[in-house]
């Protein structure tokens, strides 16, 4: 391969890079009643961790999680504590087994997962920036872990 | 069942029997269930093998084994296998048994009940739970037997050794106070053990030894430290009579002074774990206040690190365990029978977990552990030139479902 058609390919993947959106933006919701307008990456962590079962405001939060074989799971457990997902059911199977808390609820669509969120009091979720709607309340967007991240609009809900 | 439920009789058949019937009714109420499913199913094991490069001691997991590993590979030291069944009665109520098959001190792989209680929420924060449940004298202890929930083969042995109490009859509270986004949690448990572990080749009857305790726990981020303390107050002697017997005129002034009867000991720990990105980390310290003269007081503490590359874990660890000799003794014998007890060891952990399916872990490490000989608490049939150092190599598959 000539230096001048590694130059051309290398140029090619450069321009690609920026306009990957493969990484779509996942974002938490939550009932739009449960009271909470926003929350830290902490207490999202902690709630979808099953360590801390309520909100702020003392409304019991009802987590719903997806099924490992939708993408969104393995991305979301990326994005917020940088864990692979045999990393996320290790720490379930150490918690279910010793009888300290129950695993969430998991759903196969981002559809259900606005449906549970909107059909319980304390419902909170994850889905793909696009899929959220005036159903639910975006509380924490989640920065897919890429260093030097391209700019991009800002969706206003 | 049924052998689980002759091998343990008494309250944990009576605990059991009680959960069944509050299954059947909570069966027959299952018009409360949500959308999540009021029954679940759950499993855990692990198939493992052993080996050492000493034939002068047997290698076990913990004092509840009565037989190890030596230069021959072993499958009975890490093989488990668990099932876990629970039942969501209401939001607020929960039922759960669990049954546990390993060898352990009749030499045998009958199941027990390890788990069987009712768990009540009366707030979301607020836990508690009534009947059979597994002990937390320190951290992850009470989930010792799932490998797949943690990194290496199996818990550092230097700070687990001593500790083969797994299951006691009785309840616990457990509250969570989040404190802004971080969270202090708390934990308090009472109960009566009735488990038994093999000395030489008898077994020794804890039924009846009283176990309280607690813990603190604070969780930031992806931090988290723990403060614990727990005590054990012992009911039965070690079944050392037959030893006695041999030199009759110093057996029961001897038998006296290594009684357990009425004596307390005291497990003081504290931990760190980091767990978060590729990193896990862990350090562990803790502090055995044997109340008893038949045992020695001892501290340990371990560090582990491991780092994720794509699906493999590879981890480095170092443990140790030193036990204090008692300056003076009755006589010689009681002398001799509480250096059966001493401790003085390292261990350099060196292994990797490979995440190699969903639900299924591979792992291989080698131990190597540096002690003197006097060191023998630990392992089991130790013969004349046991040198206190042995390599062991181990191979096992966890898996959930």
């Amino acid at each position: 391969m000539s230096l001048k058609r590694i130059r051309y390919l290398l140029a090619i993947v450069l321009l690609a890079l920026p306009s990957l959106p493969a990484w779509a933006e996942l974002v938490v919701v939550v009932n739009t009643r449960c009271g909470v307008a926003a929350m830290s990456r902490n207490e999202v962590i902690n709630i979808f961790f099953g360590r801390n079962r309520q909100f702020f405001n003392g409304i019991e939060a009802q987590p719903v999680d997806m099924l490992d074989t939708h993408p969104d799971r393995a991305r979301f457990y990326q994005a917020l504590v940088g864990k692979d997902l045999a990393d996320i059911n290790a720490y379930w199977s150490r918690q279910v087994f010793s009888g300290r808390t129950h695993q969430p609820a998991k759903t196969a669509t981002a559809e259900e997962v606005i449906k549970w969120v909107t059909s319980h009091p304390g419902g909170i979720g994850f889905i793909d920036l696009a899929k959220a709607d005036a159903r639910v309340r975006i509380v924490y967007e989640l920065k897919p872990a890429v260093i030097d991240e391209p700019k991009r609009m800002k969706i206003e809900p | 069942m049924n052998s689980c439920m002759t091998a343990k009789p008494g309250l944990t058949h009576r605990v059991f029997s009680c959960l069944l019937s509050v299954l059947f009714a909570g069966y027959v109420l299952n018009a409360l269930a949500d959308e999540q499913p009021a029954f679940s199913l759950h499993g855990f094991g692990t198939l493992g093998a052993v080996r050492t490069n000493s034939d002068e001691v047997e290698f076990v997991r913990d004092l509840s084994q009565p037989y190890g590993a030596s230069r021959s590979w072993d499958a009975r030291v890490d093989s488990v296998l668990g099932v876990q069944a629970s039942w969501r009665i209401s939001p607020q109520m929960e039922a759960v048994v669990q049954a546990v098959s390993r060898y352990h001190y009749d030499k045998t792989f009958t199941p027990e009940i390890s788990w069987a209680y009712l768990k009540y929420e009366p707030s979301p924060n607020l836990s508690l739970r009534a009947g059979r449940l597994g002990t937390e004298f320190f951290m992850l202890s009470d989930s010792r037997l799932v490998g797949y929930s943690y990194l290496t083969v199996r818990p550092p042995g230097d700070f687990f050794w001593s500790l083969p109490f797994y299951s006691i009859n009785g309840a616990d509270v457990a509250l969570t106070l989040p404190l802004g986004d971080h969270l202090l949690r708390g934990k308090l448990f009472y109960g009566i053990s009735d488990e038994k572990i093999p000395f030489v080749d008898k077994q020794w009857d804890l039924a009846g030894s009283r176990m309280v305790g607690g813990y603190l726990d604070y969780q930031a981020g992806g931090w988290q430290f723990r403060a614990s303390y727990a005590n054990l107050l012992f009911k039965n002697d070690i079944p050392i009579e037959g030893l006695l017997q041999a030199f009759p005129s110093i057996a029961q002034q001897s038998a006296a002074y290594l009684t357990m009867n009425n004596t307390r000991t005291h497990y003081y720990s504290l931990g760190a774990v980091y767990d978060s990105g590729p990193w896990q980390l862990q350090l562990m310290l803790n502090h055995v206040v044997q109340g008893s003269r038949a045992f020695e007081s001892s501290n340990s503490g371990y560090a582990l690190a491991g780092y994720r590359i794509g699906p493999v874990t590879p981890y480095f660890g170092y443990s140790w365990v030193f036990s204090k000799s008692h300056e003076s003794s009755l006589n010689p014998l009681t002398a001799r029978l509480t250096a059966k007890t001493h401790l003085d060891q390292k261990t350099t952990i060196l292994g990797a977990r490979w995440d190699v399916a969903r639900n299924i872990a591979l792992k291989a490490q080698w131990d190597g552990i540096h002690g003197e000989p006097t060191s023998v608490l630990p392992y089991r049939w130790e013969q004349p030139g046991w040198g206190g150092s042995m390599d062991v190599f181990s191979l096992t598959m966890d898996f959930v479902f």
